[in-house]
């Protein structure tokens, strides 16, 4: 076997190859992974102590985010549990959103005959994923805040007296994210649209068929693995992310991830902020996977 | 395409504006922030014209070594990920076909994977190795920049794989073959036949891997350790008060993505068009004639708008003094002060005829903020409704002569801004 790789690629390239393969896959990928997860098992300790008598094997740090400290008079970790699924909730409402904003200009453009204005659509659709993730949610702070543009609006008006905090309610995090990912979900969508036989639809219509049934038998289905693609991408990148609730995020709502990082380093407790890492880890993984089970979709589709 | 209906053709036009104004409305807004005087970003109240704060950008010492570590991680990061990304797509068209869906599994994983994930076990991992090796904590596998690029090079690279795949569908493998055959060795026909057919796909795939470690958030914020990247600077400004400063780098981001997506625009169409009209490419990729950059190329009409204004903008920066403007605003605030002070104390006054009238009884007192008071309605809603009582209250700690009031107003109103930062930060 390996002689005929070695054959087609030459020693030099082979070699070169198969090193780079590795490092990438062995060392950057899932080392990194297992180590982490490795660690998620044991207790936090200081360094000199770590591999000595007290360093054992626990599911503490699991327990924890569970049942909470030791002696926790409600039984359950209350506030990390709610912050879990809070962020797990809104993750796949901004998905939600996400996918009912992009699915109509995703079929717009995938169905145009790609004139001049089709391409200026393009460009800007483009421009705002290119600015850097702290700056959009940055833009969100100056339209949402308590002076910010919104607010400074309807007062100008006498539409309201004082000023509606969105921070609080939340709709400044769900509006950037939201646009944080429009594009990740639109051109899968739209990749797959695209390639849709413009026939098709005018068949059904010239059958007779009101527009809500060509898209409901014809568009979606045909679309569903850029859809289910999309909605992935999005619902693990803001179950995933960390600026933008840190930044737009209300006083009183926290993202998983923040647990995270507060554990890491203002606690400094590593094997405790692996563990929460794996858990959001595995808990995106499995919803993504039960619901590309559910509407029948491969993992292959996803990455086009 | 049939004609739709006049309601459908309105709705999609109505929705297609929406659209993009919630797209690039932010944007715009806040790269119009940048110009404003006032010391929060804003953009009312609208105080001065003022290209200030891009000077100021430019003496920050945090942005700029920001900047700086930025380009290392990023300069190493393409280095890396790019020649992971090709041997891990070179790699796919000869592993056993049975490894073959487990083998992209892996490497497409990491795009999917948070990226908090992916920062945490790169930390942990070779703070780990450094430990079995018996360095010391400040060795350079603790190195932040070499963090940085390992851990963002690890999903990268996946990104930097799927374009060098789509290009190498198109490769007739028969090329290298015949090199082969004629007697070069496996590297000459690499670097002679193969690499020079994946060019593109290696300038694309750098530029996405630069831009991608360049706005990396997720990632760098566990591994940068001392080197705090741009992105890092600009987050730690953005949470713990913000300034205009930001606004100036996020004016000039936008401006820089927008003139590379013209150019990237102007590029394309102009093969395009060359192609349709049968030319070669060769004769259209040289070569610059005015009239014919334009024609039928809207993106360069676009763009030699953009670059015109620009040039206006930065002349009229040059000879613009912002002075008398900022001057005589605040003038203006500053009599608006002095009217609501008057005012109060003009209340108080009242209150205290109107209590030594009534006698000592009535003590309860209307909790008001002086509707009467003549500040208040000539400026409308300059002012937010209970502004007035604050104003005064903040005077009273400083007065108008010692703070010649530059953004008095906008300070009030930040100090609650600030604050609903901080709790959050604080309270955990």
């Amino acid at each position: 076997m390996l002689t005929n790789y070695f054959k087609t690629n030459g020693m030099v390239m082979g070699w070169g190859l198969l090193l780079l393969v590795f490092f990438w896959i062995v060392i950057l990928i899932i080392l990194p992974q297992i180590y982490m997860f490795n660690l998620s098992f044991h207790p936090h300790l200081p360094p000199p102590e770590m591999g000595g008598p007290k360093d054992f094997l626990t599911l503490e740090n699991y327990r924890y985010l569970v049942f909470g400290a030791d002696g926790n008079p409600d039984g359950y970790n209350k506030v990390d549990l709610l912050v879990f699924i809070r962020t797990l909730t809104a993750a796949a409402f901004v998905t939600i959103l996400d996918l009912f904003l992009c699915y109509p200009i995703a079929y717009y453009l995938g169905q145009s005959t790609g004139g001049g204005f089709v391409r200026i659509l393009v460009l800007l659709l483009i421009i705002p994923y290119w600015i850097n993730e702290i700056l959009r949610a940055f833009a969100f702070k100056i339209i949402f805040g308590d002076s910010g543009v919104i607010n400074e609006f309807l007062m100008f008006f006498s539409v309201i007296d004082s000023p509606i905090d969105f921070i609080r309610a939340n709709v400044a995090l769900y509006a950037g994210l939201g646009y944080a990912y429009i594009l990740l979900m639109i051109f899968p969508m739209y990749n797959v649209i695209e390639s849709l036989d413009r026939n098709q639809i005018e068949a059904a219509r010239d059958m007779g068929a009101p527009w809500w049934m060509i898209h409901k038998r014809i568009v979606i289905p045909y679309a569903k693995p850029g859809i289910s693609s999309g909605c992935t991408m999005v619902f693990m990148l803001s179950a995933g992310a960390l600026a933008a609730p840190q930044i737009l995020g209300g006083p009183s709502s926290l993202w998983f991830t923040q647990l995270v990082y507060q554990w890491f380093n203002t606690g400094g407790n590593w094997p405790q902020a692996s563990a929460y890492a794996i858990i959001l880890l595995l808990a995106c993984l499995v919803i993504v996977l039960s619901v590309m089970k559910l509407f029948k979709v491969n993992m292959g589709d996803i990455g086009k | 395409m049939i004609k739709q209906p006049l309601y459908i053709r309105i709705g999609l036009a109505l929705y297609l504006f929406m659209f993009f104004t919630y797209l690039i409305g932010p944007l715009i807004l806040m790269s119009i922030t940048a110009f404003n005087s006032a010391s929060f970003p804003q953009i009312t109240p609208w105080e001065v014209l003022t290209f200030e704060w891009f000077p100021k950008l430019f003496s920050d010492d945090r942005i700029l070594r920001g900047l700086k570590y930025s380009l290392y991680v990023g300069f190493f990061t393409v280095i890396l990920s790019v020649s992971m990304g090709l041997a891990g797509a070179l790699m796919l068209t000869q592993i056993w076909p049975k490894l073959r869906s487990t083998y992209y599994t892996i490497i497409i994983a990491p795009i999917l994977v948070p990226g908090v994930v992916i920062g945490i076990s790169t930390l942990v991992f070779w703070a780990e190795i450094n430990r079995i090796l018996g360095f010391s904590a400040d060795s350079y596998l603790q190195n932040g920049i070499f963090l940085s690029v390992l851990g963002q090079s690890t999903f990268i690279a996946s990104y930097c794989m799927l374009v060098f795949v789509a290009r190498l569908q198109r490769y007739d493998t028969g090329l290298t073959e015949a090199a082969l055959d004629l007697g070069a060795t496996h590297l000459q026909a690499f670097r002679r036949i193969q690499l020079p057919f994946l060019a593109p796909a290696m300038a694309s795939s750098s530029v996405l891997a630069f831009l991608a470690s360049f706005e990396n958030y997720n990632t760098t914020i566990f591994t940068h350790q001392k080197f705090a990247t741009l992105t890092i600077v600009l987050s730690q400004k953005v949470r713990y008060g913000i300034d205009p400063t930001i606004s100036a780098l996020a004016f000039i981001i936008v401006c820089l993505t927008v003139l590379g997506a013209l150019i990237h625009e102007v590029r394309t169409r102009r093969v395009q068009l060359a192609l349709a009209n049968g030319a070669p490419v060769g004769a259209v990729t040289g070569g610059f004639k005015a009239p014919k950059f334009f024609a039928g190329n809207p993106a360069a009409v676009v763009l030699g708008l953009f670059v015109g204004a620009a040039v206006l903008i930065i002349g009229f920066a040059q000879v613009y003094d912002p002075a008398p403007a900022k001057q005589a605003y605040t003038d203006q605030k500053r009599a608006i002060q002095k009217k609501a002070i008057e005012a109060i104390q003009q209340k108080a006054r009242d209150k205290v005829r109107e209590r030594q009238m009534k006698g000592p009884k009535v003590f309860e007192t209307k909790k008001g903020t002086g509707t009467g008071s003549p500040g208040k309605d000539s400026f409308g809603s300059v002012f937010k409704p209970n502004n007035l009582d604050e104003a005064a209250g903040t005077k009273k700690k400083k007065p108008v002569g010692v703070n010649p009031g530059k953004g008095a107003f906008g300070n009030i109103w930040k100090s609650d801004n600030l604050d609903k930062v901080a709790p959050k930060e604080k309270g955990n």
